[in-house]
Formats: structure tokens, sequence, C-alpha cells
């Protein structure tokens, strides 16, 4: 059976990889747009040109008062350091940073804004600024889902050229604002239809050239500001931003799609400025940026696995209405945070950020999931600053790009361990009881760590286990212990030869024996070159940039999350040169560079070893996954304990079958997943994400599928809900992903009840 | 279950009847499936087990190697030597994933498939008491 599925596996995990894009932070602190004169008016645009840096935190830029509490200790500390150790005790991972470098001029009114509201609109990438994936909207239930239907179908006309085949991955969520969705397609063109009825109101395109594409063409979503300081009707007062996979930053009017001329050069800021020699496809943008105090905060994804020398991973903050630069956040020389010097360029090779991040209007804060440096699977040659900010959340003073602190994941990472899932804002109970300000983040290790987001302190405990060092060609690199959540893991037991699979015995011993032969440890187990190692949870996750879910009236966290491992090994300089690994400085454009799945044969160029990485370990006879299913499942979690609820497979086994024939048995096998979910008010889940093309409501309660429609191509995206008229409508972007191996789509599919 | 074939032309000089041309072209097409698997489970099972995995496959590979040769020569021991090794698998896989069924697809399709072949392949096959009775040792 199977043998399709097992395809899965492996297309989960790179796409994980893909994913890792960029990162969008929705959240635009926005006002709610019939209200935005209520906002304070940020005093001077003009003081915020290029260059400008606002101060740090504090003081009367922030009207609220708790906000300025922690935040503002941090600039009050200078030099103070504190946990830099990050591999011991897990406190000492949430990092108070000095403030670094000088300070600027005073703030430019940068104010907490309004906020929009999630519920008739879905009006930020995660929902609302929360990024809760939830919405309280109640007219679906679990009793009448069973009449969804098909309110209609809108197809974005973007499918790939012949060239761009293989490598599109829409990863599509659109915002509803007013009456209208608003959309990025696969190629960054900006889209905005009826919400109601599909019908296209505009597009704008921006221009991709397929040679931008790095591992997928991927625009995951945008993000809406309306800018208090305009005119009710001024054009581009409420505006929709967008990054691009070509690494621009392009501002657009919401009714109207007229490029902003105030952003800008006419709507677009470069990203590339500073960064480096312009090579397609290396730096790109594919998450919502985050609009946190009118400061659009961006990082791109670097295309993993190339070269030590790469694009900086460099954190920007820009103004929501000029599109001038305000700060940068290079985390290895606070003296590029008004840009580098003339003819230098941000810190190359550093840890970037390709997902989503999650804005604080409150706390004037942005949480950022940073991922891995340049190269992923060897560090020995790492900087420092490297190794301190590698694979750790951190909360960046927007106002300043200052960091005020960070909690660190993964230490010394060399398994592509990048995090990938958007974090969640809730409130929790703090050490003395009372409710504090939460930031909650879930892993591609499968661990979900809840931090005071003030101060960046672990609420839930983390505990620091031993890890293996054995084998690695790096040993005194290697971490000998790391960070784990000791509230909730996501993750299995470590594999044992019995979990070895196939379609019979034969390919089930040939696992078996490499399974054998193989280096591994269990959890952690480190990179080596002389034989194969087994990496488990693999760079899919565990969770990835669909990220968790959560309803905090119930108190229930909803995760799907992918179960398998890679099977991966070091090459070395030597045998990569022989098999011609090139990074892609040295490659043809229009090339098949991103085709593969991601670390299948990566260069690693300046490191002793390239990477080959079998993603979902797929039998390098067969085909089929050497492990047995699942592959994925989503889960119920007690947001209170943190204990499970439920658990259940997600994705049934009617895509999959024997030399890849669909087998149409509607048994649930669980298939790698890519793409979150969305709750209801009422009770209901709504995820595609899994490989078998069905979108799918599931009690919250039970775990039990009550409804199901067959999307027409792969529902890797997530879904949202929303309202128009009084109806409820639940919408998925049935747009495939060639990582996970579904179809390809351009499709925008919304239900609603009769 | 009845060893049809026994009875019949079982015995002497020309092997006739259901032992004889399709049936017999059958078994040594299926013998030689049974055999180069059963080879294959010996040779890899002798690697697993010397890099201290599992001593199942190689185990069953001797139990289709057999199975295999019995076959080829028709004899109806094979179906038995089968049913033995098939008895150990089902033991094995239930002793080792339990009732996980997804687990069970390499352990129990295959094997299962293959006894029900061989329970097809029954009027090709003889008692190898017919053959003593018969005196004489098959020589085709």
């Amino acid at each position: 059976m199977t043998h399709r599925l097992t395809r899965s596996p492996r297309s989960s995990a790179a796409l994980v990889v893909c994913l890792a894009l960029p990162g969008l932070a929705s959240p635009n602190p926005l006002a709610a747009q019939d209200a935005p004169q209520q906002v304070p008016q940020p005093a001077v645009p003009e003081r915020l040109a290029p260059g400008a840096r606002t101060e740090p935190a504090p003081e009367s830029s922030q009207a609220e008062p708790d906000a300025t509490g922690p935040a503002a200790e941090a600039p009050s500390d200078p030099g103070v350091e504190v946990g830099a150790d990050t591999s011991t005790a897990p406190p000492a991972d949430a990092t108070t940073v000095q403030e670094q470098g000088p300070p600027a001029e005073a703030p430019a009114g940068r104010d907490p804004r309004p906020l929009r509201q999630v519920g008739a609109d879905w009006p930020y990438w995660g929902g609302g600024a929360d990024a809760r994936r939830f919405s309280p909207l109640a007219q679906i239930t679990p009793d009448n889902v069973g009449g969804l239907e098909r309110a209609f179908v809108y197809r974005t006309g973007d499918m790939p050229s012949a060239a761009a085949e293989g490598k599109y991955a829409a990863e599509t969520t659109p915002l509803k604002v007013g009456d209208s969705l608003v959309m990025c397609s696969a190629k960054n063109v900006l889209i905005s239809i009826d919400a109601a009825t599909g019908e296209e109101n505009w597009r704008y395109d921006t221009g991709v050239p397929d040679e931008a594409i790095p591992y997928s063409a991927s625009c995951r979503g945008v993000s809406v500001y309306t800018a208090p300081e305009l005119a009710e009707d001024d054009i581009c007062k409420t505006r929709v931003i967008e990054g691009t996979i070509d690494a621009k930053l392009v501002a657009v009017d919401e009714a109207t799609g007229v490029p902003c001329e105030d952003f800008g050069e006419n709507g677009v800021v470069d990203l590339w400025t500073d960064i480096g020699e312009r090579v397609p496809g290396w730096y790109a943008v594919t998450a919502p940026p985050a609009i946190v105090r009118g400061v659009v905060v961006t990082g791109a994804q670097v295309k993993d696995g190339q070269a030590e020398d790469a694009p900086s991973g460099v954190i920007r903050g820009f103004d929501a209405v000029t599109g001038a630069f305000l700060w940068a956040w290079d985390m290895d020389n606070p003296e590029n945070a008004d840009g580098p010097a003339e003819g230098e360029t941000y810190t190359r090779g550093t840890p970037n950020m390709w997902t989503t991040a999650t804005g604080d209007e409150e706390l004037g804060q942005v949480y950022l999931p940073m991922g891995n440096s340049s190269v992923d699977y060897y560090g020995s040659n790492r900087i420092e600053s490297e190794n301190e900010w590698a694979t750790s959340l951190v909360a960046l003073d927007v106002t300043t790009g200052e960091p005020v602190w960070h909690f660190q994941t993964v230490h010394h990472d060399v398994w592509d361990y990048d995090l990938g899932s958007q974090a969640t804002l809730i409130d929790y109970p703090g050490p003395e009881g009372e409710e504090v300000p939460a930031v909650l983040l879930p892993s591609k290790q499968g661990d979900l760590y809840i931090l005071d987001r003030r101060t960046g302190e672990p609420l839930t405990p983390v505990g620091e286990i031993e890890a293996p060092t054995a084998g690695s060609v790096e040993p005194d690199f290697i971490s000998p212990t790391q960070p784990v959540s000791e509230w909730h893991t996501l993750r299995k037991d470590p594999l044992k030869e019995s979990d070895m699979w196939g379609f019979t015995a034969l390919d089930q011993l040939w696992c078996r024996i490499q399974f054998r032969r193989s280096n591994y440890e269990g959890f952690y187990t480190p990179p080596s070159s002389d034989r194969h190692w087994i990496q488990y949870p693999g760079y899919n996750g565990g969770s990835d940039w669909g990220s968790v879910a959560v309803d905090v009236e119930r108190g229930v966290i909803v995760a799907n999350y992918n179960d398998v491992p890679n099977h991966n090994r070091l090459i070395p300089r030597e045998e990569a040169d022989a098999r011609n690994l090139r990074p892609i400085t040295e490659q043809v454009s229009g090339g098949d560079g991103g085709s593969n799945a991601e670390g299948a044969g990566d260069p690693q160029a300046g490191a002793p070893y390239a990477i080959e990485v079998n993603a979902g370990w797929r039998n390098d006879i067969t085909g089929m996954p050497c492990t047995a299913p699942p592959y994925g499942g989503i889960r119920a979690i007690d947001l209170a304990t943190g204990e499970t609820l439920w658990d259940q497979p997600l994705g049934t086994a009617r895509r999959n079958g024997p030399f890849g024939i669909p087998s149409y048995l509607p048994m649930k096998i669980g298939t790698p997943n890519n793409g979150g979910s969305v709750l209801t008010g009422s009770g209901l889940i709504f995820i595609g994400a899994a490989t078998d093309d069905l979108f799918r409501a599931i009690d919250i309660e039970t775990g039990e599928t009550l409804w199901s429609d067959v999307l027409p191509a792969g529902g890797q995206a997530n879904p949202i809900t929303y309202e128009v008229d009084g109806q409820q409508y639940v919408l998925i972007a049935a747009t495939g992903h060639h990582f996970m191996e579904t179809p390809t789509g351009d499709y925008l599919i919304a239900y609603k009840l009769p | 279950m009845t060893y049809a074939t026994s009875a019949a032309g079982a015995a002497p000089p020309k092997p006739a009847g259901s032992r004889a041309g399709g049936w017999r072209i059958a078994a040594r097409v299926v013998s030689a499936v049974i055999g180069a698997i059963g080879l294959a489970l010996i040779a890899g099972g002798i690697w697993l087990i010397l890099l201290g995995g599992s001593w199942y496959y190689a185990i069953a590979g001797l139990g289709l190697a057999a199975t295999a040769a019995l076959l080829w020569m028709q004899d109806a021991r094979a179906l038995r030597v089968y049913l033995v090794t098939w008895l150990f698998t089902l033991a094995w896989a239930f002793w080792e994933v339990g009732a996980d069924w997804w687990a069970q697809v390499p352990r129990l399709v295959a094997p299962t498939v293959i006894l029900m072949i061989l329970l097809i392949m029954i009027p090709a096959l003889h008692s190898p008491r017919a053959n003593r009775l018969g005196a004489r040792k098959e020589t085709p």
C-alpha cells in the first residue's frame, strides 16, 4: 500500500524545509478599519527617514504601563549578558540582552495601535493579532457541519510555467478585511476578491521571475495596515503589504490594488539592499511581515545548504507608511543597526527567519522564530553570535530593533531544526498564579514551550537532557545537553529496529539492515559521515509553519504534526565535488537546483562536508518509507496541564497505494502534513494539510472527523473562517505542495451552510 | 488439507495427470520465486544477525528455501513446511508489534499471499508416502 504514502513523508520533510521561507507575521496591530482615528497619530513620519533609529522601548512612547516594565529593563542593563551559556539550565536561555548601539533620537510616536478583531474578519495571517488561529464564529457547528457546501471556487491563475514545474507550494492563506479577501499567489501576485462571491476586485502582478523561486514558490500571506496619519479618503489609507520571493516589500492600496506611491519607490522597497550580490532564489520572503506600531518587520528565507558565505539573516524594520528603513537587527554586529557601512553587507551566513513573526502591539515587541545559520549541518566554524541566537525565539523591541530577550530551543543546531511555527500570544498563569502575558512556542522537535513574553522566562517546565555526541565529525561542537519541554512534546519514542517497515519482508529487512548500520543513539544523534545517521524527528517536525491553534475558552491547543525521520549523511568535500554538488552561485539559472527535496545533495560550500538528506527516510530501492505509519497526526492538548486530550492520525490512505496507484481507501493512516488548522467558537477544527487532499472538520471534543471534502489539489495551507452578511464561511487554498507530492493547483475554495 | 494429488498417478515412471505438464511448470515457477525470496532473506537475515538485529528473517528464509526445494520436487511436504514457517511468522509478528495493523502489513500480507498460492498448488503436489508406495524415487 503505500507506495505513495511513503513518498509523502519525504515530501513533508522537504516542505518543511522549503517552508522555511520567510516570515510572515501578519499581525497588524492596526486599528480597526473604522476606527483609525482613535489612534494617536504617529508623530512625525518624516522622522523615520531611512537610517533614523527610534529609541529603545522605554518611556513615553509606550502607552501601556506594564509594557514598559520588562521591556524597559533590558536597556537599563547595559552590557549585561545573561545566560549566554545556553547549553545549561533552561532559565538561562531567556536572556536579557543589553542595549546595543548608541541610543538614537526620540521615538517617533511609536505608540500601540488599535488591533483589528478576528470574527467577521480574519485580519491577520494567524487570525487575530494573537495568532491563535481561532475565530469566535459559531454558525457552523458540529451538528450542522455535515451540510457544508461550496460557496465559490476562485482560481488565481498562478500556475507553474514549464521551468517552474515541481517548484510550486503556494501555501496561500488570505486575509479577510471588510468585504474582501486579500492574498498573494505563489509568485506574489496580489489579489483581492469579494469574500462572499469570489469575484475578483483587482490584482497587481509584482512581476516575480521564475529564477527567483527559491526552494518553492510560496507566499504564505500578506499583512494589512491602516495608516492613522492619513486622511480617511487617502489612497493607501489602508494598504496591503507583502514580501516577495525576489525580496521586495510591496505595498498597494487595499481598495484598488494601486501601488502606494508614498511607500518606498512607487510602492516597492528593495530588500536586497545591503545583503550582497543578488543571486536570484537565494534570498526570498515567503511569509507575511509583522506590522507593529507602524513598523513593518521582516526577515527572509535564505535557501538552505548552499554555502557558508550566504546572505545575512538580518531582521529589518521599515515604516509602514513611507517604507523608510528604520533599523536592522544584525545579531553579530549591533553597529549595523542603521545599516552597514558603505560597501559592506550585513553579517553573512547568520541565522535567518523565514517563517511568520508575531507582533505584540501592547509590549511593542515582535517575536521572531529564528532558523539556523548557513549552513545547517556543520557548525564548528560558526561565530559566537550565531551559536547564541540561532533557533531561538527572539523578542525584539520594535521601536529600536534591539533584542529584549531570547529563548533557544536547540543548542548548536546541526539538524536544520529551524523554528518554523509562528508563536501564539496567550495569557498564562505565572509563578504566583496570576495571569501574565505569555507566548506559546512549538518547535520542529515537537516541544511546546510557554514563556513570559515580557522576559522570556519559561512558565512551563523546561528540562535539559544529555545528548549523544558519538559518531560526530565535530564532537567538540556538538552540545552535550539539549533543552526539552517537560510540559508537552509531540515527539514520539525513539525508533527501534522493529519500527522499520516496507511492503514486504524484503524491503522491511533492507530497512532493518540500514537501521542497524546507521549511527543512531536516539533524539539528537549528531551528523556523521562514515555512515548514515538517523534524525528523528526529521526536519519537517513536529510542528512546522502551519503552527498550532489555541482555543483559550475551552483551554485547548490543537497541534497537527509530522512523525517522520530523515536518513542523512555528511558527504566529504572530495566526494561532493565528484558528484558535482555546486552552490546556487555556481548553478545555471533556471536549473533544477530547487526541485529536489531540501538537503538532498546540498553542497554546503565552505564547510568540509556537503549534506545528503533522505527526507522521510524512504527505502532507496523501493521508495517505500522505511518506518511504519502513522507519518502525521493531530492532537488536542489541555492548555492548563499540558496533558493530551486525544490524538489521531491525520490523513487517509486514499491517495496512497502500491506503485503510486491511489487506493481510495478511507482508512486513516496518518500522512505527513503541512499547514495548520483553524478553530471555531462552536468547537470545530478545520484542517487540510495532509497528503490525502481532503479538507475536513473535526470535533474538538473528540477528535472525530465530522465532514470532509475532496480538494482538487493539495490543501497545504492554513484555512480561515469569516463572516459576510451574517453568513459564516470557511476557506482553504488548494494549491498543492511539490515536496508533499500533492497536485499543484490555484484554487481557493469557500464553504458555507446552504 | 487433503493431498489430492497423492493418490492418482502418483507413482510410476511417467508422472501423469495433475503432476505433469502445466502443473509442473507452475510448481517450478512458484518454487523459483519462493526460492529466490528465501535466499534473499537468508543472506540479508544473516547480515542482520551479524549487525545484532532480528533472527526472524534468516529463519524464515530457511523455511522458504526448504519450501521451494520441496515444491520443485512437487513434494507435498512443501505445504507442511510452509505452514510451519507461516505460523512461526504469525507468532513472531504479533510478538513484535501486536495488533498494529499497519505495522503488520510487511509481516503478514506477503507470507499469507504465498500461503494461498501454495494452497492453490495442492494439485501439483504428491505425498512422499505415495512415492514410497510406488517403490521408486521420482525420476522424471
